[in-house]
């Protein structure tokens, strides 16, 4: 049993291995970090001043590059003036983990102080509402979009140079025509992850569509399935996992776009408080914010990733025994199917 | 059948239908103390008070300006050059109230080593083109007896502008509160070579109020003027000067002892100090003045092409007429 090998060449690495690497893979990005904020020698480039002494230009909080702090020392030693004092200190653009987590913990316990300003789970959630009602329209429309592109060349050729043309259009250079349009609450908002979302969508499922192995479609070809058969019981099965798969990313690909959203229009949800915060230097609170979006994303997709295990049973990496699942009124034959089926079926061979 | 009505409950969620009667004044406001003040009234309830049913929608200053210009708030806390040139493109404007004119916070800040406005001959100026620092910079070049083409403009984002000073790549930056007070706080021997308080009145801020919406409802927006002016005497009087300043600050995101440090570079407007600026004239004591000034420096930088007369904007009869 004793598996000792660590690096096995695409093998999959046990349960209890697979657990510690996933650990690892935060905690080694959270030592880099901690070391950078904590070991003085690695960076710290400024002296933050704390006692400004008899140095006219400086203040209490004031940065100065290290070498010009010392210098300044020198020179108070020399004319036998009071020294300024300071500590060593990181860009105010880079806080450390503890005063981040310190942050994390008091936004969601601090209640607005002004009345009508929401707290912050509620700017959480207004903007998980905006990339679900974003992600979700695009989706409506770039599914089906994609599978028909992947399917037939004639839709290819209709729409995809254009989609592909429109793709590397800014979307937040339609944020003046959005909020014309739709006005200054959510619309405008998902409107924008609409457009960051939908051209790549459409053109991703399409790809993934177009990868179907083609001798399944010319086995179904072969056995007489109907142009619709063809489409429902053999392409949409067989690509389903893969563009599920695609989904995930382009549900992180939506999220990107949701800062730029948010400031479209009215001011709102975890982008409003990260733009404000930033604007005046809280960097501490603008990682924190960073952070649960990054926990929120993360913790979707591997909601999502668990989800696919349980649709897809055929994709898990050791199989359980195939699960009978939702999926299961695709795989089996249905009437249409049995009869287009039955049509070319040979009648048994007559003795 | 069923999609079509799926549909239309879609789109009836999506573009909020609201019916046009009773509704109330949208003011769009952003982070700038002659902006923010609102906020007390808000709080204070004084909106509903003085009898008018006002929406403060709290935005980033860019996005404010086009959610006017696309007629989806009825009005605007802004620059008022700014609004000339939202006026140039299509979406007038009329000022019904001043509200302040920059007094420091506006500044043109030297590197270590930069003593005035004339060491910065033939160097290097970070600046956000055709904005309000850019008319400071000139402002500032003028009354040194220099000009544009005597400094090389770098284009830069103000919001970078502490970065962009500490580079060493540049001897000057131009910055607007609160990252002008930051650039000075990072970069140890910067100093401020000119401000807004050295040309009082370049940069004023006004209530910029779609015509039609003023047309409708002015004695709403009379309502609306007096108790921005009550906000400004109650930020002045020293009993109440913190409560005002502690939901300002809260606005914004801001440390209290931060913000009050601010407030003092912006120059809020009593209602007897507006009385004075809505006054016509050609300096700067006059917005008229004023405008005009911004008007030559926005056709000069190609912000637009066709003049727009100041007296077109400047809507000084709601303030004249207060007591």
């Amino acid at each position: 049993m004793a598996q000792k090998d660590w690096l096995g060449l695409k093998k999959e690495l046990p349960a209890r291995r697979r657990l510690v690497l996933t650990i690892l893979s935060f905690l080694l990005p959270l030592a880099l970090w901690s070391a950078v904020s904590y070991i003085p020698w690695l960076w710290h480039p400024y002296v933050r001043v704390t006692v400004p002494g008899d140095v006219g230009l400086y203040d209490e909080g004031t940065y100065v590059p290290v070498a010009d702090f010392k210098q300044q020392v020198a020179e108070c030693q020399r004319d036998k003036v009071a020294p300024p004092e300071g500590e060593l200190t990181n860009p105010v653009y880079l806080p450390a983990p503890h005063q981040v987590f310190r942050a994390f913990y008091t936004a969601f316990t601090t209640a607005p102080e002004l009345q009508d300003d929401p707290w912050l789970y509620q700017a959480l959630g207004r903007s998980i509402r905006t990339i679900f009602w974003g992600f979700v329209l695009s989706s409506l429309i770039g599914v089906p979009l994609g599978i028909l592109c992947g399917t037939y060349r004639f839709f290819a050729r209709l729409h995809e140079p254009f989609i592909e043309f429109f793709r590397y259009a800014p979307a937040p250079a339609f944020s003046a025509l959005c909020v014309a349009v739709l006005g200054i609450d959510d619309a405008p908002k998902i409107a924008i992850i609409f457009i960051g979302t939908f051209f790549q969508q459409v053109l991703v499922i399409a790809n993934t569509v177009r990868k179907v192995d083609p001798a399944l479609i010319e086995a179904a070809q072969t056995l007489g399935a109907s142009r619709w058969a063809l489409v429902r019981r053999v392409i949409i099965p067989a690509s389903l996992s893969d563009v599920y798969t695609d989904m995930r990313i382009l549900l992180g690909w939506a999220w990107t776009y949701l800062i730029i959203a948010e400031v479209v229009g009215a001011m709102s949800g975890i982008s409003a408080f990260i733009v404000m915060q930033a604007r005046h230097q809280h960097f501490d609170n603008v990682y924190a914010a960073i952070l649960m979006i990054g926990i929120i994303g993360f913790g979707s997709d591997l909601l999502l990733a668990k989800l696919g295990t349980v649709l897809f049973p055929w994709k898990r990496p050791r199989g359980a025994g195939a699960k009978r699942t939702w999926i299961a009124w695709i795989r089996e034959p249905g009437p249409a199917w049995r009869k287009s089926v039955r049509k070319i079926t040979p009648a048994p061979a007559q003795p | 059948m069923k999609l079509k009505s799926i549909l239309i409950a879609l789109a009836a969620v999506l573009f909020s239908v609201t019916a046009p009667a009773a509704e109330p004044l949208k003011i769009a406001y952003s982070d700038w103390p002659g902006f923010t003040i609102l906020e007390v009234a808000k709080q204070k309830g004084w909106f509903k008070e003085a009898g008018v049913d006002v929406e403060l929608v709290w935005f980033d200053y860019a996005p404010s300006i086009d959610a006017f210009a696309a007629g989806k708030v009825d009005a605007v806390t802004a620059v008022g050059t700014d609004m000339l040139g939202t006026g140039a493109t299509g979406a007038k404007s009329k000022f019904i109230a001043l509200l302040d004119y920059s007094e420091g916070s506006d500044m043109i800040i030297g590197a270590p080593g930069i003593n005035s406005i004339k060491d910065l001959k033939g160097k290097k100026v970070g600046i956000e083109l055709t904005l309000v620092e850019h008319l400071l910079l000139l402002k500032a070049l003028k009354e040194n007896g220099m000009k544009q083409s005597d400094v090389e403009l770098v284009k830069m984002s103000t919001n970078d502008a502490p970065q962009t000073l500490s580079s060493g790549k540049v001897a000057a930056v131009g910055a607007w509160y609160p990252v002008s007070g930051q650039a000075l706080k990072q970069v140890a021997g910067a100093k401020a070579l000119f401000t807004s308080s050295d040309a009082k009145g370049l940069i004023y801020d006004v209530l910029a109020v779609n015509p039609v919406s003023l047309g409708k409802r002015k004695d709403d927006w009379a309502k609306v003027v007096t108790v921005f002016y009550k906000c400004v005497d109650y930020l002045k009087d020293p009993a109440t000067k913190d409560e005002a300043i502690k939901i300002m600050a809260a606005k914004v995101g801001a440390e209290v002892a931060d913000y009050t440090k601010n407030v003092p570079g912006t120059h809020l407007l009593t209602l007897a100090e507006a009385k004075e600026a809505y006054k016509k004239g050609t300096g700067l004591d006059s917005v008229y003045g004023a405008m005009q000034n911004g008007d030559n420096f926005n056709r000069a930088n190609g912000v637009y092409k066709t003049a727009q007369k100041p007296e077109n904007y400047v809507f000084p009869s709601i303030v004249q007429g207060m007591k």
